[in-house]
């Protein structure tokens, strides 16, 4: 109950304290034209929200260079309204004087001062510019004053009044932020109602031009109301609307028109028979177009980046970098914010490249971004969400954002760090489909051809010239003649050995004596073991087949007579010869006769003495 | 003794005449080693207008090498891939013609095979005629290796051979003199045939009638050797003719598939 009570209790205190609190604030302001004529009186206003102390209190300024026509005239007003039950009112109490500038110049209103329950507020300064409209438009035509004198004397006021108003007098304008501008720059065009008529009473019809070749946003607008000069005259301005436009195209693009139908209240100064309307209103109707409007639209310097895509501003990037271990088939993002004043609606998200084995997923584009007057300017977060499917350590490429730099009139390109997102194996065999133990088994296990481009240089020495050929040249003759030349010389070196291994024949008939030699000594080793029959049979071998070596005559074509003829032929002597052929008879015969142990031994020195003397002799 | 001292000297001229056949070049190597090193390196640093010069003037100083013209051939279409609209300025045609003179100079050069196939998915090529196969076959080992390839191997095997009946000549066991006889035989054989074959290619080489389109896109081809004549082809840079004779400013070209036409002699380049 009791913390109830301190609650309530707690709330009256806060809801008097904000009521004191609004009650309390105080404003003092001070309104007069910034702009006025040489001739002109104008009215300064200070006015107060809360009941001041006392008129007194007022401490106007000197008003220097103005001289004070009437003033302060006070007036004071009280406006008290319901709304759903609920009571607001409001005060004020206006100070007015009435100026009149003594010389064309720029002047100051210095501040005012009033006490306001015992605080003193102070108002702003007002600079006012005082020009001398005649010396500045005496050329230019009429002015409402000599319209106004002119319908004086017409007998036609209605007439005379719509031709007073001279086409100098209302008129509608764009004003253009720029009219140079990059393909994507914003551009704030405002069309301006001048006046010197007074506003319009009313407005039949309006009609602004469409903004084609451009991207067009409207500016919501209070109805701006102040005063300007124009070619040295002064006139009423109202902002009738506002745009920010963004040229789509390069080159001229003029602006069509805008059109407005306004109708216009003009008093005329009635004639002397009219004494109860001293004054006559009378209705005219205009319309009025605006001069067209042309934007010349540039082409961007030509050493654009690969990367730029058209952004026109000043921009800054931020990233959020992925997290960096991952497992595979999880979910990981990288979001980027691209942030600043420029044409943000028309930025295309910076490319990013992740390796063969990441799946990306569309970007997800959030938008921030609010147009006034001065253009577009936020910031756009663009998150790309991927999925990694095999383990490992990638490194991912830095993204990169470029835009064109209004201010230094150069590509910048901005760009994230390069991100390195580990990717752990997530231990998930999958059953059926893509075996996910088995890394890039989306492709069957092949590697995908990605691209192709032509190989790398050779980068070699330079080698010598390759188009001399070799083949019937000089130099390829030269080194056949070199070649023959050295087998011919080489065969005339090696002839003699060259002409001992000519055939077969000559081969055997060298090592006939081996031969001869090798079986005498097997029949020496049968003469020694007593077994003669082996020994004669050795002897006859070695005697039948020294001859067969040595002349090249096959064993079976021997017999004694031709021993004996070839032995003669080749300078044995006759008695050598039959000696050769006795032992051949003599162990054809002992083969298969009892002889003695002392035949053999006989026989065996016989064999070699006549072969050792014939192979001297036939050596040759 | 004597005989072989005339040998030595004979081959010691020999060496003296080759080296100075190479000497008389040496004051242009040093230049011309700097100057493939600078195209080598603009290459490598993508200024390829510049490596394309300095390949250039290293051809104009008489370097004809396989190597010379691959890398011209990839200067020339790497040229193309940067032009505002790809190879529009005639550097597909060049650089096709380049990597056919590489072939030309070293017919086993797989890179230049390999990048000549890329540049040719461009050009629009006629389908070549069948060929016989007893031709395609002797066209296909000839062009196994270069002229200077196949004569080193008829060289070698002439010296191997020779070598060989020397073997026979000399050596007293039976094994050893047959095999030796029948290598050398075989030998004997190889030089002929690889001696033929190095001629063969070196007058494939000198009276080549091959030719390569070069033009800035695709050309108009005439049926007779004037503008007025009928259109009767329109091929792309790049794509490979004969020459058949010239009349006038006029060159006559085959296609790979028998088609003859005219085209200005300036649009049409000997390989």
């Amino acid at each position: 109950m009791k913390r109830i009570f301190i609650f309530r209790l707690t709330l009256l205190f806060v809801a008097l304290f904000t009521s004191v609190q609004l009650w309390a604030q105080v404003t003092f302001k001070a309104e007069a034209p910034l702009l006025v004529g040489l001739n002109e009186r104008f009215q300064v206003k200070f006015s107060v929200n809360k009941e001041p102390d006392s008129d007194n209190s007022l401490e106007c300024p000197s008003f220097e260079g103005f001289s004070v026509i009437a003033g302060p005239g006070i007036a004071t007003g009280m406006d008290i309204q319901w709304i759903n039950g609920h009571q607001t009112s409001n005060y004020s109490r206006t100070y007015t004087f009435v100026l009149m500038p003594q010389a064309a110049g720029k002047f100051t209103i210095g501040s005012a001062s009033i006490t306001v329950d015992g605080k003193t507020y102070k108002t702003k300064q007002i600079p006012i510019e005082v020009i001398d409209e005649n010396a500045a438009s005496q050329q230019v035509g009429s002015s409402v004053s000599d319209a106004k004198s002119s319908s004086q004397k017409s007998k036609e006021p209605a007439k005379a009044a719509e031709q007073a108003v001279a086409s100098n007098d209302i008129f509608l304008m764009f004003n253009v932020s720029k009219k140079e501008v990059y393909k994507g720059e914003a551009i704030r065009i405002t069309l301006m109602l001048y006046t010197r008529v007074g506003p319009p009473a009313d407005i039949n019809s309006f009609s602004m031009p469409k903004f084609n070749d451009f991207w067009a946003q409207e500016m919501p607008t209070r109805n701006d109301h102040s005063r300007a000069e124009y070619k040295g005259r002064i006139y009423e301005t109202y902002k009738l609307t506002e745009y920010v436009i963004v040229p789509q195209r390069t080159g001229a693009i003029t602006i069509s028109p805008a059109e407005l139908s306004a109708v216009l209240r003009l008093e005329t100064q009635s004639d002397d028979r009219n004494i109860y309307y001293g004054r006559q209103e009378r209705y005219v109707t205009r319309t009025l177009h605006s001069a067209p409007v042309t934007i010349n639209v540039k082409e961007f310097p030509a050493n654009a980046p690969s990367t730029f895509n058209g952004a026109v501003g000043s921009f800054s990037m931020t990233s959020k970098a992925p997290e960096a271990a991952m497992s595979a088939n999880s979910s990981n993002e990288i979001s980027v914010t691209i942030s600043g004043s420029g044409n943000l609606k028309f930025v295309t998200a910076p490319k990013l490249t992740l390796p063969d084995s990441f799946e990306v997923y569309d970007t997800k584009v959030v938008d921030n971004v609010r147009t006034s007057a001065a253009g577009t300017s936020g910031s756009i977060t663009y998150t790309y969400p991927f999925v990694a499917r095999t383990a490992g350590e990638y490194r991912v490429e830095p993204m990169v954002f470029s835009y064109f730099d209004l201010a230094s009139q150069q590509y910048k390109s901005l760009s994230t760090e390069p991100f390195v997102i580990t990717v752990t194996d997530d231990g998930v065999v999958s059953t059926g489909g893509a075996d996910s133990s088995r890394p890039y088994a989306d492709y069957g296990g092949r590697m995908k051809q990605l691209d192709r481009d032509i190989r790398f240089i050779h980068t070699d020495k330079l080698a010598a010239d390759g188009s001399l050929l070799f083949v019937l040249s000089p130099i390829y003759w030269l080194t056949i003649v070199v070649i023959v030349a050295l087998f011919i010389v080489t065969y005339h070196i090696m002839r003699k050995r060259i002409r001992q291994n000519r055939n077969v024949v000559a081969r055997r008939m060298r090592q006939a004596d081996k031969v001869a030699v090798q079986r005498l000594r097997l029949a020496e080793r049968s003469m020694h073991e007593g077994n003669r029959h082996a020994f004669y049979e050795e002897m006859l071998r070695a005697m039948w087949g020294y001859i067969s070596d040595k002349f090249n005559i096959p064993v079976s074509n021997l017999t004694k007579e031709t021993i004996r003829e070839e032995l003669y032929r080749r300078g044995v002597s006759a008695s050598d010869a039959e000696q050769f052929c006795q032992i051949i008879s003599r162990s054809d015969e002992a083969q298969y006769a009892p002889s003695t142990e002392s035949d053999m031994g006989e026989v065996y020195a016989d064999a070699i003495a006549v072969i050792s003397k014939i192979e001297s002799i036939v050596k040759r | 003794m004597k005989v072989l001292n005339n040998i030595i000297k004979v081959l010691i001229l020999a060496v003296a005449a080759i080296c100075s056949v190479r000497g008389y070049a040496n004051e242009g190597v040093v230049e011309a080693q700097s100057e493939w090193q600078r195209a080598l390196d603009a290459y490598s640093a993508k200024s390829y207008t510049e490596a394309k010069e300095a390949f250039e003037k290293v051809e104009t100083m008489g370097y004809a090498t396989a190597d010379l013209y691959y890398n011209l051939g990839n200067t020339y279409f790497k040229l193309g891939q940067q032009h505002e609209r790809a190879y529009e300025g005639g550097e597909l045609g060049r650089a096709i013609l380049n990597y056919r003179r590489a072939l030309k100079c070293d017919p086993a050069m797989e890179d230049a095979r390999y990048n000549l196939d890329i540049a040719q998915d461009f050009t629009n090529d006629a389908e070549p005629l069948p060929v016989g196969v007893v031709s395609s076959m002797w066209s296909g080992l000839r062009g196994f290796m270069s002229s200077n390839g196949w004569v080193s191997v008829s060289i070698i095997s002439l010296v191997v051979a020779l070598s060989l009946v020397m073997l026979y000549l000399l050596s007293d066991k039976i094994v050893i003199r047959k095999s030796a006889f029948f290598v050398a035989i075989a030998l004997i054989f190889v030089f002929i045939l690889t001696t033929a074959l190095s001629v063969a290619q070196r007058t494939a080489y000198e009276s080549s009638s091959e030719a390569v389109i070069i033009c800035n896109n695709i050309i108009s081809v005439h049926a007779s050797p004037d503008n007025t004549s009928k259109v009767i082809r329109q091929p792309s840079q790049g794509v490979s003719v004969y020459i058949i004779r010239t009349h006038g400013d006029w060159t006559e070209i085959e296609f790979v598939d028998g088609e003859k036409g005219w085209i200005p002699s300036k649009s049409v380049e000997r390989v």
